[in-house]
């Protein structure tokens, strides 16, 4: 295109010239600087500035935006008009959109992008801002939940460390929606770049100012977040923004054990040791700090081997988590251990520091752990320690309410590795029912383990025996006229005899075919008894006789009761391997009258299977 | 522009570029006097405070007594705040400057007033404090001055000279006031002052007034906005005796309206000095 000035130059140019040389001295290359991009700092004030585009948000409502030329600030001759569509509208479901330009703006010299605005009701506008220029927008504020009256009001959007905005393209950016259903319109006007000594006193966030302390690993990444400012507008009052990290300086107090890039990413670049992590935007440090607690290369808790459907879990990566109240209950006000806990790249560790005692629940619903066998838990005490320590397990059932206690001593050489312990369920001392757990607590018995890791946490079954007998138990050798029989298919036994009187127990009776022979099952006993046929007079026999067999109970007693009732007990030992034949002397369940037996009884848990019940003599 | 080494290589060319460089100098003398032009008076110090020591220390007992409570009524004003002589509300800030601190607590205010009554006052002179002031809806700064004889008299008529005042909502605007007898309250002589795209929170100003038997002056920064002339008063003039001065810090009020979910607590005034002259012949 022929440009007039082009030509006219052309036509002028050596008078032109004379005249430059007349007048100005020689030039000096020194002064040139580079081509700098526009500073224009309207972006509508009676029509779109010169390069800006609108472009409307996918789901938006495409004719929300429009020029008006009636409604308008101060009686320019045009506004940006929004109708916000009410919900359900065909066309969009909200207004949204971005004005940007084709040519990128140095905006360096302004510190606020302002306007005037009012709407036809007291509304909302969900969101207003500036850097979104469809791209890369690098240099974001927000203003959320601006609210807007009848009334044309200035408002403005204060801009972070201009000096980095020397390249911009989005202009001015919008959202917003029906308020309780019902579409309205705003108008906005003069729309532009200010330098405003009218605004003051900025503060900035990270982390929403919170001074956070994290335990973490080589290799370990997290994004800072919670970036927020605050700046004083020119009524006194605060006006929070929302930008992106882009317009912060993050730094590390020491990149060789963290480093963060321009985005707030900090990454764990080695340990042991400590690294704060700060921001500033422009001069002005933001609130807020994060603090990482390198311990260095992080040692994996070893690899669970359980098969999932023989375990409870409570606390691991590699099973389906039962629900759990809480890993630590604070308990107030001698608990003093806190939790740091932390995940490496996917595997969640339990971090207790502090540490003097600590209760995990998980009470809805308690756990039945009858038929499992062992508690496993991985520990690793990072600190050193001058003696030996000694950690005590405590399982509670909330509904018997009693507590098992195992304690595990831990020598100075076993800290700072994996220790894995596997806790027989029968062991923990004084746990005499494990129907409804629903605590495990850890206490620093010696008072000097500060703190511990702690990694798979679960209940699971290791039995590998099976859950009846498989072989009949022993086939009785007595002479039939030295026995009196209960219960028995090698002889006659007394008759009449109920072998499931309703006494309100819990205990299924049944009988199963074992090698083809009758064998009495108790499933989930809690007590049993067995009314036998008629009064027996046993005071000529010597002995009680029971074959018994059982994989889960831990507490077993039978009781010989005569009339009164006057009832005596005898302690079986259980669980049992294979069957256990017994002969108990009939002395030992005095005072009970052994002329006139009526009754026996069993009580304890778990599943019990039983055969040749009778009474014999020497 | 030019520059001396072209003088030199290109004599020829030396004329044209001294007529501009000549041409230059005599607009930029131009703009000296563009500032006031007052009369010269020769001030001799009286009385100063420049509020150094250890941060947390109270303003010293030899200049400053506080006034502490509510007053009558919110000191007659309807404040809000309860004023006390606790470091939290008025203390040094080891940096050389004494700082007042409207506390929120709740639904209830903290902050201090203290004055000079009793200790320090002077008929005549110029009275200066270099001040940066808080902000926020429902704060009320000031520097000013009670004549001698509110004991005695009572108010207006000993007079009340504010040297500076603020509404926190008008971070920008400052107002200078004289109260008298048929002039006080709700219709005094005032004066604002508004500072262009800038606010006086931003940063230290120096607020003064100069006065004599004929007239108050007063300056922001050197600069004269409002010169009240003793004939000029409606009412009538009541400046002929010692004053004394008082800094305090203001939460809501008749004057400036209640503060509100919105200002933000804690606010401070920070006052690097403050210092009395008289003039000498």
């Amino acid at each position: 295109m022929n440009s007039p000035i082009l030509f006219n130059l052309k036509k002028y140019l050596p008078a032109a010239l004379l005249a430059f040389l007349l007048v100005a001295c020689e030039r000096d290359l020194e002064e040139l600087k580079p081509a700098a991009f526009p500073t224009n700092p309207e972006v509508f004030i009676d029509g779109f500035s010169a390069g800006l585009n609108y472009a409307v948000f996918g789901g938006a409502s495409p004719s929300a935006f429009d020029v008006d030329n009636q409604v308008t600030w101060n009686n320019s001759s045009a506004s940006m008009r929004f109708d916000v569509p009410n919900a359900g509208d065909p066309s969009g479901a909200y207004a949204g959109g971005v004005f940007f330009t084709s040519t990128a703006r140095d905006l360096s010299g302004y510190n606020a992008l302002t306007f005037y605005a009012k709407a036809s009701q007291s509304a909302t506008i969900g969101l207003i801002g500036f850097g979104n220029d469809m791209g890369p927008s690098t240099y974001q504020v927000s203003i959320s939940d601006l609210q807007l009256s009848t009334g044309w009001k200035k408002f403005i959007i204060p801009l972070p460390d201009p000096s980095r905005l020397t390249a911009e393209r989005g202009m001015f950016i919008y959202s917003a929606g029906p308020v309780d259903g019902k579409g309205f319109t705003f108008w906005v006007d003069e729309l532009k770049f200010e330098q405003l000594g009218t605004i003051a006193h900025p503060h900035f966030t990270i982390l929403n100012g919170q001074e956070q302390v994290e335990t973490s690993f080589t290799g370990v990444s997290k994004t800072i977040g919670g970036l927020s400012g605050i700046y004083n507008l020119p009524s006194g009052v605060n006006q929070t923004i929302s930008l992106s990290p882009a317009y912060f300086q993050f730094l590390s107090s020491d990149p060789s054990i963290a480093t963060v890039d321009a985005s707030g990413k900090v990454l764990i670049a080695g340990g042991p040791g400590n690294a704060v992590i700060t921001a500033k935007v422009g001069e002005v440090t933001a609130d807020g700090s994060f603090t990482v607690q390198s311990q260095g290369v992080y040692q994996h808790a070893p690899t669970s081997s359980q098969d999932a459907d023989k375990v409870i879990s409570i606390f691991s990566d590699a099973y389906a988590n039962i629900p759990v109240n809480y890993y630590n209950g604070y308990w107030a006000p001698y608990q003093t251990t806190l939790s740091a806990d932390f995940d490496v790249n996917g595997d969640h560790v339990l971090n207790y520091t502090d540490f003097n005692f600590v209760g995990i629940e998980f009470s809805s619903p308690t756990v039945d752990a009858t038929s499992m066998t062992h508690l496993h838990v991985d520990l690793f005490i990072p600190n050193a320690l001058a003696a030996t320590g000694q950690i005590r397990l405590e399982l509670v059932d909330l509904v018997a309410n009693v507590t098992g206690t195992s304690t595990r001593s831990i020598t100075p050489a076993q800290t700072q590795q994996w220790l894995s312990l596997d806790i027989p369920l029968a062991s923990f001392s004084g746990l005499s029912k494990r129907t409804n757990l629903g605590q495990l607590i850890f206490v620093d018995v010696n008072n000097n383990i500060s703190g511990f890791y702690a990694d798979n946490i679960y209940f699971y079954n290791a039995s590998t025996a099976p859950a009846a007998p498989t072989t009949q138990a022993p086939v009785p050798t007595h002479p039939a006229a030295n026995v009196i029989s209960v219960y028995s298919d090698a002889y006659s036994s007394i008759t009449g005899t109920d072998m499931n009187p309703n006494w309100g127990q819990a205990t299924a009776v049944s009988v199963v075919q074992v090698q083809g022979n009758n064998t009495l099952k108790y499933a989930g006993l809690n007590y049993q008894g067995i009314q036998l046929g008629s009064s027996q007079n046993v005071s000529a026999m010597a002995y009680l006789h029971l074959d018994y067999w059982s994989a889960t109970s831990t507490s077993l007693k039978v009781f010989l009761i005569s009339p009164g009732p006057v009832e005596t007990a005898y302690t079986l030992q259980v669980p049992t391997t294979g069957w256990r034949s017994l002969d108990i002397p009939l002395s030992s369940f005095a005072p009970v009258n052994m002329s006139d037996v009526i009754q026996l009884k069993f009580e304890g848990n778990g599943d019990i299977f039983l055969d040749n019940i009778y009474f014999r003599k020497n | 522009m030019c520059k001396m080494k072209t003088l030199t290589r290109y004599a020829g060319k030396a004329f044209p570029c001294m007529l501009l460089l000549a041409v230059m100098v005599f607009f930029v003398s131009c703009e000296k006097d563009d500032f006031q032009k007052l009369e010269k008076r020769n001030w001799q110090l009286t009385w100063s405070d420049d509020f150094e020591g250890p941060a947390g220390q109270l303003p010293a007992s030899a200049n400053w007594v506080f006034d502490i409570g509510t007053g009558d009524g919110g000191w007659g004003n309807a404040e809000l705040q309860s004023y006390t002589n606790a470091p939290a509300n008025v203390s040094l800030d080891g940096q050389g400057n004494l700082v007042l601190t409207a506390i929120q607590e709740g639904n209830r205010f903290t902050s201090a007033r203290i004055k000079t009554q009793g200790l320090f006052a002077q008929k005549y002179g110029r009275f200066e404090a270099r001040i940066k002031t808080p902000y926020g809806p429902g704060l009320w700064p000031a520097f000013w001055m009670l004549g001698e004889s509110v004991t005695t008299t009572g108010w207006p008529q000993c007079g009340e000279i504010d040297i500076m005042e603020l509404k926190g909502q008008e971070p920008h605007i400052i107002h200078g006031t004289i109260h008298g007898p048929g002039y006080s309250g709700g219709n005094p002589i005032t004066k604002s002052y508004a500072l262009i795209n800038d606010r006086f929170d931003a940063g230290f100003h120096l607020y003064a007034v100069e006065w004599d038997q004929d007239k108050i002056d007063f300056f922001v920064d050197d600069y004269l906005y409002q010169r009240i002339k003793r004939d000029e008063v409606p009412g009538e003039w009541v400046y002929d005796q010692p004053f004394f001065i008082l800094l305090n810090v203001a939460v809501g009020g008749n004057y400036v309206g209640f503060p509100t979910a919105q200002t933000p607590f804690p606010q401070k005034m920070t006052i690097d000095y403050v210092k009395v002259y008289q003039e000498v012949n």
